[in-house]
């Protein structure tokens, strides 16, 4: 009875505090990734802030006086400042788009991979950590920093983008591939997708390189295939023009032609204007030109659809990982 | 008393479609007893403790452990396994702070610092840089500060020089005759476990061969030397072999053995040398039943 009262109850207290233990120890155990990772994390987000200030301004400044020029033949604009502009707003595009492979490699060749390879992964499950627990810590608080950083980042990048759109002549399109992605949702689904399929690479390999090689190629296939899909995400707009117009419209394109009596076909020509394509698209019955396209303001639906297809996909992926733990181990849970 | 420490009941394993490693293992072994599981490299000795600590499932039949699900019992089993992972950059104190960390309410510091510091090391020391038989103490202390109610241990001496065996050997003994633990300890040198355990478990070909107290299996069995004509039949013959006019054999007498032949009792390296040699020989794992009428 004694000892029952004078014992301070240690599995409840052991509990509450099971989950802070463990992301300690993982904290410890990825200090040197955590560290290049905030510093890789800083130096891009200090890249961004650069451009959408003062450089922006500076090419802003640059363009307004290139443009006063017209046609002086003796005229000076800081074109050094364009150049910068240019090359930093690349580099930090690169860098945003990056962040999702890092992710990947990192969970399947140190987080995941490197235990089981080594075979800590199964010191840690007789350490009074079961596997479901362990692998719970491991997605978990990297999901948390993964949403936090990937999403920060890209948010940081869409206002730089936005910042220099009206003031700089060369910004990219918001339909340009490598910025339609840096500036939305969509690396923060890929990187919690490359998170699971690190993890799953990880347990299923169990060799720490092979992991880090299919969690960084999945990503690769991800992306192309979400690229691929993204016009056909959101009902796309359509805009009929001439045949002496010929095809108009800005935007994300998802398709054009022509239209016939029969209905839309394949336009051989686009220049209505030159007699020889005018001839072709009078044989053939053409009445009008069509384009299918989103405007810019479908970016968002587009992104979100984009990110919830790969959501799903990172759920799936972690799905299989704790099927293919419980499956190793014989546990469901515990 | 009467839960035993660790029962297979057709246990089986799998690994991808067709290479069995462990097929068809029944066996008991009761609670507090020093057991060796001895076999030819690659016989599934690895696979048996992986099993029991609950780090891989069977394909077949079950394994009970402390009368528990594997995965139910891990808190109270103790696991090193064969490489003696551990975590290469932490250091030796931090390696220990995280053993109490991850077994909050059953942690026995002192324990785990008691075995590490026999070996003089510096707790300050990086895991990668240590020898394997430093490393061996960590993971030793690492699952002896658990405070395991089952150590199961893969291999744990081979990469020790024997003065490092001889003292891990007697400071695991002491924690286990200290506590009641049960230790079951794999090797494929019958010589390393022969002093210190009193159950035998003889894994071959994937299979037990022999399972029981090392006592009453040096008991079953008479080593015989008799005339080369000798009728061997109304026995269980292990290994037998005719040199001239003389035939030598280990069996496992099933009645009283004719005056001419002369005996002598196998010593425990004979008798598990004379199983591995001839994989046809009877396997002799005593039934459930029988074993617990004998503990």
């Amino acid at each position: 009875m004694t000892a029952a009262l004078t014992t301070p109850a240690p599995p409840a207290a052991g509990r509450a505090s099971g989950a802070p233990r463990q992301w300690r120890w993982l904290a410890r155990l990825h200090r040197p990734a955590l560290i290049s990772g905030g510093a890789l994390f800083l130096l891009v987000a200090a890249a961004l802030v650069w451009l959408g200030g003062p450089l922006t301004d500076a090419s802003a400044a640059a363009w307004k006086a290139y443009n006063a020029c017209g046609f002086t033949p003796r005229c000076s604009y800081d074109q050094s400042s364009i150049l910068l502009y240019k090359d930093v707003y690349n580099w930090t595009t690169i860098a945003v788009l990056t962040v999702p492979f890092l992710v990947a490699a990192w969970a399947g060749g140190a987080l995941v991979g490197r235990e089981t390879e080594s075979g800590t992964a199964r010191l840690a499950w007789t350490q009074g950590v079961s596997p479901a627990r362990w692998l719970a810590s491991r997605l978990v608080a990297p999901a948390v920093l993964t949403v936090a950083v990937t999403g920060l980042l890209t948010a940081l990048h869409h206002w730089a983008w936005a910042v220099g759109r009206d003031r700089i002549d060369t910004t990219k399109f918001w339909h340009d591939m490598a910025t339609f992605h840096a500036n939305g949702t969509v690396p923060v689904g890929l990187a919690l997708a490359g998170l699971a399929a690190g993890a799953l690479a990880g347990l299923l390999l169990r060799r720490a390189m092979a992991a880090l090689a299919t969690a960084a190629v999945t990503v690769g296939v991800l992306w192309a295939a979400v690229h691929a899909a993204v016009p056909y995400l959101w009902p796309s707009v359509t805009r009929v023009s001439s045949l002496e117009e010929g095809p108009l419209g800005r935007g994300l394109l998802v398709g054009q032609g022509v239209l016939t009596p029969k209905g839309r076909a394949e336009a051989p020509c686009v220049s209505g204007g030159l007699d020889s394509c005018r001839d072709t698209l009078t044989d053939m019955g053409a009445t009008a030109f069509y384009r299918d396209l989103h405007p810019a303001s479908h970016y968002w639906p587009l992104q979100l659809v984009a990110t919830g297809i790969l959501l799903a996909v990172a759920g799936l992926l972690t799905y299989a990982a704790f099927r293919v733990l419980r499956r190793t181990t014989g546990t469901a849970r515990g | 008393m009467t839960v035993p420490a660790l029962e297979a009941d057709a246990l089986g394993k799998r690994f991808g479609r067709r290479s069995w490693a462990l097929r068809d293992c029944s066996f008991r072994l009761p609670a507090g007893r020093v057991c060796a599981v001895v076999g030819p490299n690659g016989a599934g000795k690895s696979t048996l403790l992986a099993l029991a600590a609950g780090l891989l499932a069977p394909t077949e039949g079950t394994v009970r452990v402390l009368g528990a699900h594997p995965a139910a019992a891990r808190p109270r089993v103790g696991f090193v396994d064969q490489d003696k992972p551990l975590y290469q950059q932490l250091t030796v104190a931090e390696t220990l702070r995280m053993g109490a960390d991850l077994n909050p309410g059953h942690w026995d510091a002192d324990t785990a610092r008691r075995v590490v510091a026999g070996g003089d090391l510096d707790p300050d020391r990086r895991i990668r840089a240590l020898s394997g038989g430093q490393r061996t103490r960590v993971a030793l202390a690492l699952a002896l500060g658990k405070r395991p109610e089952l150590l199961l241990l893969d291999e744990p001496m081979a990469d020790l020089d024997p003065l490092a065996r001889h003292e891990l050997m007697g400071l695991l003994m002491g924690e286990a005759a200290a506590h009641g633990t049960t230790v079951v300890m794999s090797s494929h040198v019958v010589a390393e476990l022969e002093d210190s355990c009193d159950h035998l478990l003889l894994v071959g070909g994937g299979t037990i061969r022999l399972s029981g107290e090392i006592d009453d299996l040096l008991a079953a069995h008479t080593r015989v030397t008799a005339p080369a004509a000798a009728d061997l039949s109304p026995h269980e013959v292990v290994e037998s072999r005719t040199t001239g006019r003389q035939l030598s054999a280990v069996i496992r007498p099933s009645g009283p053995l004719p005056d001419d032949w002369r005996t002598a009792a196998p010593s425990l390296e004979d008798l598990v040398l004379s199983y591995l040699r001839n994989p046809a020989a009877p396997a002799l794992t005593p039934a459930p039943e029988t074993l617990e009428a004998a503990a």
